[in-house]
């Protein structure tokens, strides 16, 4: 093993992550993450760590307790790295690794322990530790056997993430494969909720099941934080048992190659639905439209988010309107809803709108070449949004009536639809000035990953976060102000967003010419 | 013989580098200009702002007799450009590429198909099972190469067009620019293959970095065994006449 030069490509990494401070956005970003880190490691030690370690010593039931909060923990961290991409780099793929005077087995191996050393998993090991000083305080941990078992859970973390990150790539970059993969995350989201209530009034049919808990690598790292005994090694043996099988795993579908998805015929395939789907924006926008609607029909990360994106929003409005303690009768479920709606304005396409050049590469020098006003490309991939945003909505508001328990009344529909229209209007106005001023070359080819800039993640999570929750808390405040009577009032704030994005697109434009030359240069990486 | 492309004083400045500094061209109408210069001496910069891709800092352009800005929407559909970054959209096929591109360009639907059936089959681009991700740069190549001429441009501007092509494809593209300029149509050329620019091209210009022009003039003297006087030396082709304008160094790495 050449451990020289996989000490330099770790320091590599690290010194790419730091020539991205180099940018006043990134310096922006690496202060907010180092900040956020902290924040988020010093409240975890206190709330879960301290917290879980308090729970075990008064319940005697630090096991199940240490259990409950490592499984949290290694599923967010799953989730976060396959939805999200943190954790898993790129830049050392095996076509950049071969470069380097590596064994194929070396590189395999500097890949995966580059991209372990990603600064994403000092978080996961963090809040671990955390949970392991909070027992350890409280008299229900041992140390050494603890630190033992978040090495080896973070290990397994990672493999366990890179499995099912590479089964979900395959899966979507298959046809019908996106849609395997939403009722597979529909039946994950919504299937407890359901079974839940079925499972709680049959614990001997729940019995069994709930066991299986006790064979997962979170429940052996709880083992051996909490049993100085033979059950700690059982623990330790158990969450190398599962590295071991994941591992097998992951060398068997990396050995695999991917499948490239390729035209079934020969034959010139001249299809013009995306044209025909452009002219309802009128024919001097129809090929461009047609355009970026091909472009954004075979990126994986689009085929896989824009339909997920009503289900996810249906799922939201389900759990919001359930949730113990914000339960606020009818009107307070059709406040979610108007949230919720809002976001379906822009759900579906928002991590493209704040970055709308963000994969076309040297394409958008095309489209600077092509005889029109440069920033034709800026309005049209604008318009195209708009118009599948606009396909969500009218799906979102025929579906309502179905989803809704409470009473039904049409104005409530032309409420919702204001609603809709208005996060459209705004996200799109507010997305062009991020596409401009906050651009960053993302890879079109990567289903996961966060290409985003950081104004770009502010916006998108800010966006969706204050829709879910700033309406519940309106509701509780004003409760009569969430009825049809106001139906108005949605109606005229989409006017005013209307305006808002017309006034944008004005101003955007005349900014996009000044830009040009940088953008062309960024998304061609050469700044 | 009226001009193709003149420019006037053109400077281009990024904060305080200069890439092009007062640059003053005129092309011939039915020419086929070749623009030569070292790596970072602002070809690129300059065919950037003759095709409305920058903005000079300073300076005036005129194409077809018409001042030429970004803005140039009618102007630029009757010019053709391959960019030196070739500007397609890889997960596109060809046939879909190209159809885009002649259709923005104001073909219609029929003639489109016409034409990039015709060109894809001429510069055996015709397997539509790959799309220009998995093309190889020479097939790429070709691709930009057929985006510029399918709307039957009256000024064409390739930037590097011959490097990483097969001979076959270099000689095809040959034969079709040595047929664009004698239908009255100007090429302007940047290249560094000087053999293929000095059988090629008619006139050449030769700039230094930061974007001067050294010299330029006519080279067809060269292919009939001529040569070309200058500072009182005699050149008998374009590479001596182009080392001994832009400088020759050799750095002696004994370790080489």
């Amino acid at each position: 093993m050449n451990l020289q030069l996989l000490g330099n490509l770790i320091r590599l990494r690290y010194r790419l992550i730091w020539a991205k401070t180099r940018s006043r956005n990134g310096k922006i970003a690496l202060f907010m993450a180092g900040y956020l880190l902290l924040v988020v490691v010093i409240g975890l030690l206190a709330a879960g760590g301290l917290g879980a370690g308090m729970i075990a010593v008064r319940a005697g039931k630090a096991t199940q307790v240490a259990a409950g909060v490592l499984f949290g923990v290694f599923f967010c961290a799953t989730i976060g790295t396959v939805i999200l991409g943190f954790g898993m780099n790129a830049i050392f793929a095996e076509t950049e690794m071969r470069r380097y005077p590596l064994r194929a087995r070396e590189r395999e191996l500097a890949r995966h322990i580059v991209a372990m050393l990603d600064p994403y998993w000092y978080l996961v090991v963090g809040l671990e530790l955390g949970l392991l000083i909070g027992l350890y305080l409280y008299g229900a941990g041992f140390f050494w056997l603890g630190v033992v078992a978040v090495l080896l859970l973070y290990v397994c973390n990672y493999v366990a993430a890179r499995v099912v990150s590479t089964i979900v790539e395959r899966l979507v970059a298959r046809r019908g494969g996106a849609t395997l993969l939403m009722v597979a995350i529909m039946a994950l989201s919504l299937g407890p909720s359901f079974l839940m209530p079925y499972l709680q009034q049959r614990p001997h049919v729940a019995g069994p099941y709930l066991d299986w808990g006790k064979w997962t690598p979170p429940y052996g790292a709880a083992l051996a934080m909490t049993h100085p005994d033979l059950s700690a090694v059982r623990g330790l043996a158990l969450i190398v048992l599962w590295t071991v099988a994941l591992g097998a795993a992951m060398v068997a579908l990396e050995r695999r190659p991917a499948r490239v998805r390729m035209a079934s015929s020969g034959k010139l395939q001249w299809g013009s639905r995306y044209e025909r789907a452009g002219a309802f924006l009128g024919p001097q926008n129809a090929i461009l439209i047609g355009q970026w609607l091909r472009f954004f029909s075979r990126n994986n990360r689009f085929r896989m988010m824009y339909p997920l994106s009503l289900p996810l929003v249906g799922f939201m409005i389900y759990a919001f309107t359930r949730q113990p303690g914000m339960r606020l009768g009818s009107k307070g479920e059709f406040a979610s809803a108007m949230g919720a709606f809002a976001i379906v304005g822009f759900v579906g396409t928002g991590q493209f709108a704040v970055n709308q050049f963000g994969y076309v590469g040297n394409g958008l020098r095309r489209y600077l070449l092509l005889p029109v006003d440069p920033a034709a490309a800026l309005r049209s991939c604008s318009y195209t949004f708009a118009l599948l945003d606009a396909v969500l909505i009218a799906v979102g508001l025929v579906v309502w009536p179905f989803l809704s328990r409470g009473p039904l009344d049409p104005l409530m529909l032309l409420l919702l639809a204001g609603c809709s229209l208005t996060g459209m209007f705004l996200y799109l106005a507010v997305g062009l000035w991020a596409s401009l001023l906050a651009a960053r070359r993302g890879n079109y080819y990567s289903s996961f990953g966060n290409d985003l800039s950081f104004a770009g993640n502010v916006i998108l999570i800010g966006a969706m976060l204050s829709l879910v929750f700033l309406p519940r808390l309106a509701a509780s405040r004003w409760p009569d102000v969430f009825w049809s009577g106001y139906w108005w009032v949605t109606l005229t704030a989409a006017a005013l967003a209307a305006a808002i994005y017309w006034m944008s697109l004005q101003g955007a434009a005349a900014r996009f010419r000044a830009r040009r030359e940088r953008l062309v240069g960024i998304m061609e990486g050469r700044s | 013989m009226s001009s193709a492309i003149l420019i006037r004083n053109l400077a281009k400045k990024y904060g305080t580098v200069v890439a092009v500094e007062d640059l003053s061209l005129d092309v011939p109408k039915g020419s086929m200009f070749g623009f030569l210069g070292p790596n970072g001496s602002g070809k690129s910069t300059t065919i950037g702002c003759l095709t409305g891709l920058l903005d000079p800092s300073a300076g005036e352009m005129e194409i077809l007799g018409e001042r030429f800005t970004a803005e140039s929407a009618d102007l630029k559909r009757r010019m053709g450009v391959m960019p030196e970054t070739l500007g397609l959209f890889e997960p596109l096929y060809a046939h879909e590429f190209l159809a885009f591109v002649g259709r923005m360009f104001g073909l219609d639907e029929t003639t489109t198909r016409t034409r990039v059936t015709e060109l894809l089959a001429a510069l055996e681009l015709a397997d539509s099972r790959k799309t220009l991700a998995e093309y190889s740069t020479g097939m790429r190549k070709r691709v930009a190469f057929a985006a510029a001429v399918i709307h039957s441009p009256e000024v064409l501007f390739l930037d590097e067009p011959f490097e990483s092509i097969d001979p076959a494809g270099v000689a095809l593209m040959k034969q079709w620019l040595r047929r664009f300029t004698e239908q009255g149509r100007t090429v302007f050329i940047t290249s560094h293959v000087l053999e293929t620019v000095e059988r090629l091209c008619t006139a050449v210009a030769i700039i230094t970095r930061p974007g001067k022009l050294v010299w330029q003039g006519d080279i067809t003297v060269l292919a009939g065994d001529g040569s070309i006087q200058y500072d009182g030396q005699e050149f008998r082709a374009l590479e001596p006449l182009f080392l001994h304008l832009t400088g020759q160094h050799y750095a002696d790495l004994n370790w080489l």
